[in-house]
């Protein structure tokens, strides 16, 4: 596409980017930019507006002891072993208490074949 | 409410919800697979073996049908008893008669249960058949005993003051 410029031109652009009387251009461009000035208070806005910022990492800071005990918890090792040992603690638990029913029953069965209520 | 609160509760709650439904879950198929008869407390309770709860099954289902007898006398002498109670605001002769009979007949039932309970002994292992006697007699006494005894109490306790 840039096949069809004229090396002529390029080279006589590149020789006047360098030219020292740019350089003076350059210098007069800059001062003759204007300075926007500064809104009124804009210091004392600024410290305030840093205060603002760190202050919500002073509140966070304080609930990072949660994070760190639900980022232990969400382990995907952990917390199956976690759900493993609740299922078997419950069923033990559960087994245990279900036999002990079924003896109390059991006994009440037999005791309300051989000794009616009206005797007892 | 923070996000980590969020998550932590509902970890909680799903471990509660693992453990509540094993521990029904494990109390249920317990009581599905032992399901028990008359006497399985007995083979349980003072590890009997088959001959030996042979010779009970038959002790009971020959005692069953006195039993049942016993019951239904009780039954008519209580009706009768409330028929004389009914008819009069006093405990009249009749109804004491009926009382002194109902009585009777209890001790009568109870007797034949206790006889019951010795043969049944009888066919247990020695020690076993001691430790069935004691608790069929505390399990079918033991209340009236019980009674007594608070009564007792309660009645030395108004004596004292």
């Amino acid at each position: 596409m840039g096949g069809g410029q004229n090396p002529a031109a390029l080279e006589l652009m590149n020789t006047e980017n360098i030219n020292p009387e740019d350089a003076r251009l350059g210098a007069l461009l800059r001062e003759s930019r204007i300075a926007p000035s500064l809104p009124p208070r804009f210091q004392e806005g600024v410290w305030r507006r840093i205060e603002e910022s760190v202050v919500p990492v002073k509140v966070t800071g304080g609930i990072t002891w949660l994070d760190t005990l639900v980022a232990l918890v969400l382990r995907p090792r952990l917390a199956l072993a976690t759900a493993v040992v609740l299922m078997v603690a419950g069923a033990l638990l559960g087994v245990r208490n279900g036999s002990q029913m079924v003896h109390q029953d059991a006994q009440a069965r037999y005791l309300a074949a051989v000794a009616p209520n009206s005797l007892r | 409410m923070n996000r980590s609160l969020i998550i932590l509760l509902g970890a909680l709650v799903l471990g509660a919800a693992l453990f509540g439904g094993s521990y029904f879950a494990g109390q249920r198929a317990c009581r599905m697979m032992r399901s028990a008869d008359d006497l399985s407390w007995l083979r349980d309770e003072f590890h009997l073996s088959d001959a030996e709860m042979v010779c009970i099954q038959k002790l009971h289902e020959g005692y069953l049908p006195k039993c049942a007898e016993m019951c239904a006398k009780i039954a008519t002498k209580k009706a009768e008893l409330e028929t004389a109670l009914n008819s009069s605001t006093n405990v009249n002769a009749a109804a004491q008669q009926k009382l002194a009979e109902l009585a009777a007949l209890r001790a009568q039932c109870q007797a034949q249960m206790l006889q019951h309970f010795i043969e049944v002994s009888q066919t247990m292992p020695p020690e076993q058949g001691r430790r069935y006697l004691a608790e069929m007699q505390r399990l079918t006494l033991g209340f009236h005993e019980e009674t007594e005894s608070s009564m007792s109490g309660a009645m030395d306790h108004e004596h004292h003051h």
